[in-house]
């Protein structure tokens, strides 16, 4: 019986780690989101938390950050089992959050918006995003970023570059001085491959304006029959192979903003968010910003929301949780930590730094907005889309063909 | 030992070979080659960023900056992951060596009905790579309510290590004289206690190679914990550095910190039981 | 006293030690093995609790309008034959020379074999690190010594990415297949070697009459597991370049591994498994049935 004991032993051993699966305390919710830009954000969130759970004893919050990818994975993941969070970050829209609305994963949100009065407090421009769901309204907006070029002041006036650039024509003017002087126009990294799809997005704004840019988006134009979406990437070829600071597809967005920092490239096309990295690095006086030309009205830029998870056991509590991050006071008091504008309307901004002004300049006459391609379309779209960007900005793909290409595996899909 | 007092001469000759010296040069040449990795690695991992952007790859340092280490420490959270990597491998390495050598014994010393198809379908396992199942793997254990649990990454580490365990044990106590098993069977000793008395004691030094592979393999691991622990505070060392890297890889100094922490571990093993690796892979592979 | 004879019995103790393991490994190898077939059938996302049988849909959706499928299969064949051939060619060499009668033999062996117990995750993170284009260890050591026209993209430029990835790789193994060789070379019999000296052989002679000859079984276990390994390559593609630029360097593992959990189109996933496992299958089993004669004629 020796033997059996020792079996016993393992059989006990394994029974001591089930009992290691230790119980949710019943009023504790757990919130999924991205990795905080920088460390101010971070402990701006902690701090919130904090006070939330002071202010509501029992209650307790516990964040998760992870990068994009691993977010998006994770979710998948949560999906399936009951492990998930009960509020999680996605994007506003109908490409990555809708996706998750649409498979039943958020729960919908009327009873709060009207128990906390939620229409009153956001910026209609992020609220319009809760509203696009069919059979109810999902998730809370929990930032609102726009995009733009920012620009090194030394870089440019080294290029004799005296003013902003109104037009696309300017900008490439512009681009075209920075290289005559030596000074690589732009800088992005490849890795990531949601960086150089930015300039895509812009240029496809561009060329095609706003209702067909939209269509192709949705896929309910044809890219092969739209002669803008070959002459999008045509233009985008010319970017890459005239203006690119290189390598760069063998470097991340965060080593291209090391060398946008050290002076490298006269240009960045980055979010709001931006502003506080300079802030960090105490290079703020040393950059501007301006839209990117794209003819149109509409800003390049996009909502960030929180869902309540429909597996939440705590959805009141998630709530009440939105509604204290999204308040006024925390709103106010946090301003800047997660980027340039609130999604609380009734803010007020008070910051003097140039380029914080800028943008609330710009929020404010903000007149429609238009997505992140990967925020517009479905995973595997974005995939391709990524590949083809990636393709034509290594010279491997003739421009000419890469529109043809991509709905070549839109129209194969199933 | 006379070998090694005079080096450079082949056997039988007491001169020395031209042609060895070369050769000698030639392996320290390539033995450069692959300690630079290590040096440049420890030399960023105590330079600032403007350091790293402003001297040579190889220049030491001029001021070791140890604070990236403890920064890193931190912004990785190493001692979460850390902490969970000790308890897998703690938990699994034994556990995994326990059940393999007794499926080892009874396939190689007991007679059984299907003992050779058993034997031909655990060692069929050394064969496949895993990663073909990974969806699989996640799909079941997520099935089981295991996600994101120790018990849920140490099944499949447990299921995935018995193969190539049991293929050694099994060519090892094959090969035990059967006047050995016999005497204590004889005797009326149980299978269980002929295996416990017997065969665990003389194969301790196969044991101990095996337990120190599958330590550093476990600690290692990476596509399995990918899927199945999705919980960062379940998360092991791999996945912390993976995670690291996408999110502060323009902190050259700190990555580079990040990276020697998570290498140390296994190398301090490695360093200390080394010849055990090498007998724990050429006892299975190569025994003619 | 039946039963507890029943229960003593040898076949009863036998499967008592064998359970454990075997009810292990039958759920969490076997099973998921199996899986992945019937998966490769079915229409899932892995969100809903239904999937549709598709017959062989996922197939031919894989085959005739994966953009990526394709390439991927490339790369991993390339991979598999330069796995194949060079860190076991290398490997063999420095075992040829640790196996002279030379000074540091011993600190020379451990050197070599150390990436070998380094996590893959942290090599692709030190390669990643090393191949920086701007501040990295080669392009600053080749603009060091004036070769700024040697100067590249290691891993950003598509005709030298895999190639870049590879190098880290036979960093990584070439210890491994030194071990063995190490282990076989010391097994070749010393007697021979000296008769054959005697009987005026040189260098080479015994090299290709003695050497080579005894070596031949641990040559096919080098390259065999040198080629199962490759196909599981997975992590140090993952680490250094996610599949990029452009999913030039994506390999099947990874690639069925990306279209099941991360665009969570787990038939297609599970296809591009199968479509990898049929071809480790035409290797593995082959070499079984090998090793099997050869298990049973020494015994």
């Amino acid at each position: 019986m020796r033997g059996l004991g020792f079996l016993g032993r393992v059989a006990a051993f394994s029974g001591m780690m089930m009992a290691a699966a230790v119980p949710a305390h019943a009023q504790a919710i757990k919130l999924w989101t991205l990795n905080f830009a920088n460390d101010s954000a971070n402990q701006a969130f902690q701090s919130i938390i904090k006070q939330f759970e002071t202010a509501n004893p029992g209650m307790t919050v516990q964040v998760e950050t992870r990068g994009v990818d691993e977010h998006k994975a994770a979710l998948r993941v949560a999906a399936g089992s009951d492990q998930g969070p009960d509020i999680f970050f996605s994007w506003a829209g109908l490409g990555l959050g809708g996706e998750f609305v649409k498979s039943g994963l958020a729960l919908p949100m009327d009873k709060y918006y009207a128990q906390y009065k939620w229409d009153d407090e956001f910026l209609p421009a992020a609220d319009i995003f809760s509203k696009q769901y069919a059979g109810g309204r999902y998730g809370v907006p929990y930032s609102f970023h726009g995009e733009a070029l920012y620009y090194n002041k030394a870089l440019f006036a080294k290029a004799g570059i005296t003013s902003e650039p109104k037009t696309y024509a300017d900008l490439l003017a512009d681009a075209d001085k920075l290289a005559a002087a030596g000074i690589p126009a732009i800088t992005f990294g490849g890795t990531v491959n949601w960086h150089v799809m930015r300039l895509l997005d812009e240029i496809l704004e561009t060329q095609c304006g706003a209702e067909k840019h939209d269509a192709l988006m949705t896929m309910q134009a044809s890219w092969a029959s739209e002669p803008c979406a070959t002459k999008s990437f045509t233009e985008f070829h010319n970017w890459s192979s005239k203006y690119f600071l290189k390598p760069f597809m063998g470097i991340g967005q965060d080593q291209s903003f090391n060398l946008f920092l050290a002076g490298r490239a006269g240009m960045m096309l980055e979010g709001d968010w931006l502003v506080g990295q300079l802030k960090q690095n105490n290079k703020l006086a040393d950059y501007g910003l301006f839209l990117f030309p794209t003819g149109g009205s509409r800003l390049y830029g996009f909502s960030e929301y929180n869902y309540i998870s429909s597996k939440s056991k705590n959805p009141d509590v998630a709530a009440k949780f939105l509604d204290f991050l999204a308040s006024k006071d925390v709103q106010q008091a946090h301003l800047g930590d997660f980027g340039s504008i609130s999604i609380n309307k009734n803010v007020k901004y008070t910051s003097t730094e140039p380029l914080d002004q800028e943008w609330v300049k710009i929020f404010n006459e903000v007149n429609g907005t238009f997505v992140n391609g990967d925020q517009a379309f479905p995973l595997d779209v974005t995939t391709e889309y990524w590949r083809i960007i990636n393709e034509v900005a290594s010279d491997n793909l003739d421009p000419s063909k890469a529109a043809a290409e991509l709905q070549k595996f839109i129209g194969n899909r199933k | 030992m006379s070998a090694l007092a005079h080096p450079f001469r082949p056997a039988g000759a007491n001169k020395i070979d031209p042609v060895l010296v070369m050769l000698w040069i030639l392996l320290i040449a390539v033995a450069a080659l692959w300690i630079a990795p290590f040096i440049f690695i420890v030399f960023t991992s105590l330079k600032s960023n403007a350091m790293v952007m402003g001297t040579g790859a190889f220049a030491p340092p001029s001021e070791a900056d140890w604070g990236n280490y403890s920064r890193a420490w931190a912004r990785g959270k190493f001692s979460t992951t850390v902490l969970n990597s000790a308890i897998i491998t703690i938990i699994k390495v034994p556990l995994g060596l326990a059940i393999s050598a007794m499926a080892a014994y009874a396939l190689s010393r007991i007679q059984m009905v299907g003992r050779r198809i058993a034997f031909l379908a655990i060692v069929f396992g050394t064969m496949i790579p895993f990663q073909v199942m990974l969806a699989p793997l996640f799909t079941l254990v997520n099935s089981l309510g295991l996600i994101n649990t120790y018990v849920g990454i140490i099944l499949p580490y447990l299921a995935f290590g018995v193969p190539y365990q049991v293929f050694i044990l099994h060519g090892f106590f094959r090969d035990v004289p059967k006047e050995l098993s016999e005497a204590a069977l004889i005797d009326g000793a149980s299978h269980f206690t002929t295996f416990r008395r017997i065969f665990l004691p003389i194969s301790l030094p196969v044991l101990a190679a095996l337990l120190i592979l599958d330590f550093v393999a476990t600690w290692n691991e990476f596509a399995m914990a990918l899927v199945i622990l999705q919980d960062n505070s379940k998360w092991t060392l791999p996945l912390g550095l993976m995670s690291f890297q996408s999110q502060f890889s323009n902190d050259y100094g700190q990555l580079n910190s990040a990276i020697v922490m998570t290498v140390l571990p296994a190398t301090i093993v490695y360093l200390i039981f080394q010849r055990y690796f090498i007998s724990g892979l050429t006892s299975g592979a190569v025994k003619e | 006293m039946q039963l507890s004879r029943r229960l003593q019995s040898p076949p009863f103790q036998g499967a008592m030690l064998l359970a454990p393991a075997l009810i292990v490994y039958g759920v969490f190898a076997l099973y998921p093995l199996i899986d992945v077939f019937g998966l490769s059938f079915m229409k899932w996302n892995g969100l809903t609790p239904t999937r549709t049988f598709v017959g062989l849909d996922n197939y031919v959706q894989v085959f005739n309008n994966d953009p990526v499928f394709w390439g991927a299969l490339r790369n991993t064949i390339l991979w598999t034959i330069m796995s194949v051939a060079f860190p076991p060619l290398i490997g063999f060499g420095l075992a040829l020379g640790l196996n002279q009668n030379i000074p540091g033999r011993a600190p020379l062996r451990a050197l070599y074999y150390m990436p070998v117990i380094i996590a893959p995750i942290a090599v692709a993170t030190m390669w990643r690190w090393m191949y920086d284009p701007f501040f990295g260890l080669f392009n600053q050591m080749l603009a060091g010594v004036g070769l700024q026209s040697v100067i590249k993209d290691w891993l950003g430029d598509r005709n030298v990415a895999l190639f870049s990835v590879f190098i880290a790789y036979v960093w990584q193994t070439v210890g491994f297949s030194m071990v063995l060789f190490l282990a076989g070379l010391q097994s070749v019999s010393q007697t021979l070697v000296e008769a054959s000296r005697i009987d005026g052989a040189g260098r080479f002679g015994v090299f290709r009459y003695v050497t080579l000859p005894a070596l031949k079984p641990t040559i096919t276990i080098v390259v065999i597991l040198s080629l199962i390994n490759s196909l599981k390559a997975f992590e140090i593609v993952y680490g250094m370049t996610g599949g990029g630029p452009a999913q030039s360097t994506q390999m099947l593992a990874m690639w069925a591994y990306t279209e099941a959990m991360q665009l969570g189109d787990f038939g297609r996933g599970s296809a591009i498994s199968v479509v990898l496992l049929l071809i480790t299958l035409a290797v593995v089993i082959p070499y079984l049935r090998w090793s099997l004669r050869r298990q049973d004629a020494n015994q």
